[in-house]
């Protein structure tokens, strides 16, 4: 069912906003990681700005939903996101990445509105996990006897995060335990630092491996807001297992010339300043 | 002299595995926070009681150690106390990453119970027998590792853990061990007790080696050489007082664990001595070797950290000072 337009429009402004915020933050630190922060943006600025329950007025509420972003180095859109919404003055955009900073490199608890100190990929979706268990725990049932959550929880995973053999085991033991309040959606951008996903080591079939572990799996296009709010609420819907969405998206999206390429870390010259701000008015 | 809440002769076998378990029934009966989470491990009896009761407090992660940390860390931040129970080689080993990240960096109260830690855990083989637990871990800020040597301070610490509020680790042997403490012993996380008065020589001892330090405290005694007998049962805070003290006024302190001597308790003790004080300290633990199957007479025999060896090393102290 179709989305609202005027909400459509919101979210793809609030989208150019972050990313333009994101490059700001990498110009002041000098360096930053704008392939995966800006692939992300699109689903980031879907949970923050529409589907996800939280209010930066009352930043602590326990039954607040949680975004647990994985991929933690790309720190930059989620730090936008959050300065957007409020959570903290946009002032703390300039220090980025520098001595004393609030806006460290990689995402930390320090920063209100961030639920994980991630750096070490693989490692947060078994954070989510557990979230999504003390979500449950002690909650009121419904009819059929399901304890109902008290919060979701979003963990945003990398494709070139994958590799790392943990995230499997959260991926199995969410099975297990019926998870169903927990969604990883995968920023399937096709680089990872090294390369493309495919000559890093190639997990192909992706799709396919997080439907044999069980896991309510959907396929997405990344930047099709209408695509991914459908997504989001299909995953509250299906009750029992734990949801996956397979994002397709464009490591740098957003800025035509750079697409495609793997940027992933470093500076943003004057000339790729430039061209973004073009990119994004 | 023997500090009267130390019991002569020593008290009923136990294992601390069970001991832990004694004191969890009734805290995780006592406060509904508390979550046990297991990697594949023996639930026990507060697992299995809690299982019962409450089932949404009880998570088995199958043999997963990284999930295992990391999922608790997770619920800590959902606003539960979660106890992990894994063996000590595999948290320690194999989720290094996941403790120092996911718990210590943010300062999240999960308490990770170290299971059959050290090197006497017989059978097993060297594969299984943790050694670099005490280095390992004390070098991670935040954190807070204890190392009962009975099972009364077993539990003792194990309640003191539920208390803290921070990244906590306990280590807990596999053999059963005598009970050394009365119910009723002065426990402080972070201060050393004082099992044996004297000032010819210094022993410290962390972990199950405490029954042998105070035997060799004792034959110690028959000879002439007054020993005080510290049981450093905080490795992180170290008791640094109770330390410096004791190498001020005894000139000679010999440290006793079943962990490697590079790192652990020895290490932790000579640093300490260096800095600040004028004593000689001679470790007695693990030389720098893996272990290997045995019994843990067998063990302690031929790795060097027998009663007999403390005395030895006792005698050698007090010798050159």
């Amino acid at each position: 069912m179709a989305h609202d337009e005027k909400l459509i429009q919101k979210l793809a402004e609030k989208a150019k906003i972050i990313r333009r915020d994101a490059v700001e933050m990498i110009r002041a630190g000098k360096l930053g990681w704008i392939g995966g922060s800006f692939s992300q943006a699109d689903i980031i600025t879907a949970l923050v700005f529409h589907h996800m329950k939280h209010d930066p007025k009352n930043q602590d509420m326990a039954e607040r939903d949680r975004l647990i972003v994985s991929k933690a180095h790309c720190c930059e859109t989620v730090y936008a996101a959050l300065g957007e919404a409020g959570y903290f003055s946009k002032e703390l955009y300039q220090s980025y990445g520098q001595m004393g900073a609030t806006l460290q490199a990689h995402t930390e608890r320090i920063v209100p509105g961030v639920e994980y100190s991630g750096g070490s990929l693989g490692e947060g979706l078994s954070f989510a996990l557990g979230e999504a268990l003390a979500a449950r725990i002690d909650a009121p049932k419904d009819s059929s006897g399901r304890a109902v959550p008290r919060y979701r929880v979003f963990c945003i995973v990398g494709d070139g995060e994958s590799n790392e053999g943990q995230m499997w085991e959260a991926v199995m033991a969410s099975l297990h335990y019926k998870v169903d309040n927990l969604v990883a959606i995968l920023d399937h951008n096709k680089f990872q630092s090294g390369g493309t996903v495919e000559e890093r080591l190639n997990m192909m079939p992706w799709v396919d491996k997080w439907k044999a572990f069980g896991w309510d799996t959907t396929e997405i296009d990344g930047h099709d807001f209408e695509a991914i709010l459908t997504a989001l609420e299909n995953a509250d819907k299906v009750k029992g297992k734990p949801h996956a969405i397979i994002a397709h998206t464009i490591k740098c999206k957003g800025v035509p010339s750079f697409e495609h390429k793997n940027l992933h870390f470093g500076n943003i010259s004057d000339e790729m300043y430039a061209e973004a701000m073009k990119a994004l008015k | 002299m023997k500090l009267n809440y130390v019991l002569e002769p020593l008290g009923e076998m136990k294992a601390m595995y069970q001991a832990y378990h004694e004191e969890m029934v009734e805290l995780s009966q006592k406060n509904n926070k508390i979550v046990l989470l297991y990697g594949d491990f023996p639930h026990g009896a507060a697992g299995d009681l809690l299982q019962k009761d409450h089932p949404d407090r009880v998570y088995d992660v199958g043999i997963a150690e990284a999930n295992l940390i990391t999922t608790a860390a997770g619920m800590a931040g959902g606003g539960y106390l979660p106890f992990t129970h894994c063996h000590s080689i595999f948290a320690v080993g194999r989720a290094y990453n996941q403790i120092r990240q996911n718990v210590a960096f943010d300062r999240l109260n999960v308490k990770i119970v170290l299971c059959n830690s050290g090197m006497l855990w017989p059978f097993m083989g060297g594969s299984h027998q943790m050694i670099e637990e005490i280095a390992a871990l004390r070098a991670i800020p935040n954190m807070v590792l204890v190392s009962p040597g009975d099972p009364v301070s077993t539990k003792k610490m194990t309640h003191a853990l539920a208390e803290h509020v921070g990244p906590s680790a306990l280590r807990i042997s596999n053999p059963a061990v005598p009970t050394v403490y009365r119910d009723d012993f002065p426990f402080e996380l972070g201060k050393a007790v004082t099992l044996t008065d004297g000032n010819d020589a210094t022993i410290i001892s962390t972990g199950m080696m405490l029954s042998d330090a105070l035997e060799a405290a004792d034959t110690l005694a028959k000879e002439g050489i007054k020993v005080r007998l510290l049981d450093m049962h905080t490795l992180k805070p170290i008791d640094e007082g109770a330390i410096i003290k004791a190498a001020k006024e005894t000139g000679a302190i010999v440290t006793v664990e079943d962990s490697s001597i590079i790192g652990g308790l020895g290490g932790a003790v000579a640093e300490i001595v260096a800095e600040t004080a004028t004593a000689t300290v001679k470790r007695v633990g693990i030389q720098d070797r893996f272990g290997q199957s045995g019994t843990v007479p067998e063990l302690k025999e031929e790795y060097k950290i027998s009663a007999r060896d403390i005395i030895q090393a006792v005698r050698d102290s007090v010798k050159k000072k």
